[in-house]
């Protein structure tokens, strides 16, 4: 059966991702060919995947690579070599050559303006210095716990643990990936509001060993609450993991009510 | 020219520095090495911070710099700038390319566990104010709107696009139905847009 365009639609997003499987890419790249509004679709998406591309941490190559990477376009240039002889040796002492021939001028003068476009955004900055490291080390904060959640789930010992909420929440559910290297992915629905002054805290139970805290979960108001974990690589690996209610700011033993309970199932 | 020049007033940054790359594509096409040395200068550090984040080694981003720019002499001829600038087009070959490497030393035996610490220990960036100016408040922007994301339509974006995984290969690595990858990666992805349209208007 043919999929509809909503359907295919629906892949514009996976598409610019690069994560569609390759039969599922063909039947989307042969619709986009021929179908205007997946192709806007496609380009409006550009530029998230674009921001996605430069949200990552920057860091300056080996002043080496210019080299190498400049005389790999004197070696290839093929519409030079095609302009007859002497094309190919014009273009060796290139990488040496164009380090020097660059249009010094032009180019101090476009940094320049951009210098003091710089400036002009640095002292707005600074008026509103407090909030922008706030916002920074916000930033810094999350994308250190996503990649180390990422890491959890590109894991090869990624243990999957499903919990059963039990008498005080029975309606409650949650899912503990955990890597013995590298913690905790926790995520969790329909737990009960918290009443002022209590926290959830999330145990590792050891085959036989007291609990450990794995840590604390706050959920929103829905009730769902998802984190990861840092839990120490040195703990042995989990008989089950379990939910309790305790004061805020938890405790180093269990004293509450179990809310959410599981063992190990299947690995993957 | 009139209109041009006012025109030229109005443009911004992203706008100068897409007509600065079509001109270098162009002369690039014809040879000129100037063009390549500015294209270069211009991209190497967001396509080097992008393969470097993707395949985590030093000595293998260098090798998919390589690849990305011998490809793109290859191709300068074939650019389409209908679909996307000059810097989203290098910026997606890097992606690939890199995704491609990682998946080749994953195909081979896993030896290393250095990545990580490796990375840890590189020196502290000098900074280069007139490169990172370019997107660089979209990407703030970005990291803002993908901290707010719930947690697993984040996790489902970023293993897509950096780690290279298919929506089928996150669906039975997190034990999913792939509705539900599928669904997670669209609704996340569709709050990003937002979050950069809103900063645009």
């Amino acid at each position: 059966m043919t999929p509809s365009h909503d359907d295919l639609k629906a892949h514009a997003g996976a598409y610019v991702l690069g994560s569609l499987d390759p039969d599922e890419r063909a039947t989307f790249e042969a619709h986009l060919a021929g179908c205007p509004e997946c192709a806007a679709e496609v380009r409006g998406l550009g530029s998230v995947v674009e921001a996605l591309a430069r949200s990552v941490p920057q860091r300056t190559p080996r002043p080496e690579l210019r080299a190498r990477v400049l005389a790999g376009f004197g070696a290839q240039a093929p519409t030079t070599r095609a302009r007859g002889a002497g094309g190919a040796r014009q273009w060796l002492p290139l990488a040496a050559a164009v380090v020097l021939s660059i249009g010094i001028g032009v180019y101090a003068a476009r940094l320049q303006v951009r210098v003091a476009v710089l400036e002009d955004r640095l002292e707005q900055a600074r008026l509103q210095a407090a909030a922008a490291e706030t916002a920074v080390a916000d930033a810094r904060r999350v994308n250190t716990e996503l990649q180390s959640a990422m890491g959890v789930l590109a894991a090869p010992d990624l243990v999957r643990i499903d919990l059963t909420g039990q008498m005080p929440a029975p309606q409650a559910t949650a899912r503990a990936l955990w890597s013995r290297a590298r913690g905790m992915v926790f995520t969790a629905t329909n737990l009960p509001p918290l009443p002022a002054g209590q926290i959830y805290q999330v145990w590792v139970v050891p085959a036989a060993q007291p609990p450990i805290s794995a840590g604390l979960l706050m959920p929103d108001t829905a009730g769902a609450g998802q984190t990861y974990f840092n839990t120490p690589p040195d703990i042995p690996p989990p008989a089950a993991v379990a939910v309790s209610i305790e004061p805020a700011g938890g405790v180093p033993a269990p004293t509450g009510a179990i809310y959410l309970v599981g063992k190990p199932g299947a690995t993957s | 020219m009139g209109l041009l020049a006012v025109v030229a007033g109005f443009r911004t940054d992203a706008e100068d520095v897409q007509a600065e790359d079509v001109d270098c594509l162009r002369r690039l096409a014809s040879g000129d090495g100037d063009a390549a040395v500015r294209l270069y200068d211009r991209h190497a550090r967001a396509l080097y911070s992008l393969i470097l984040r993707i395949v985590g080694d030093e000595g293998d981003a260098e090798d998919v710099m390589q690849e990305v720019f011998a490809q793109a002499w290859r191709q300068a001829s074939r650019y389409d700038p209908s679909r996307g600038a000059v810097a989203a087009w290098l910026l997606m070959m890097a992606r690939t390319r890199a995704i491609d490497r990682l998946r080749a030393r994953q195909a081979r035996p896993v030896t290393d566990t250095l990545g990580d610490e490796h990375l840890a220990a590189l020196p502290a960036d000098t900074r280069d104010a007139a490169a990172d100016m370019i997107g660089a408040e979209q990407a703030r922007r970005v990291q803002r709107a993908l901290g707010a994301l719930p947690l697993f339509q984040r996790l489902a974006i970023e293993l897509a696009y950096y780690e290279g995984l298919t929506q089928r290969e996150i669906a039975e690595r997190l034990e999913e139905p792939l509705g539900t990858v599928k669904t997670r990666m669209r609704s996340g992805l569709l709050k990003l847009r937002e979050a950069l349209a809103e900063g645009r208007s």
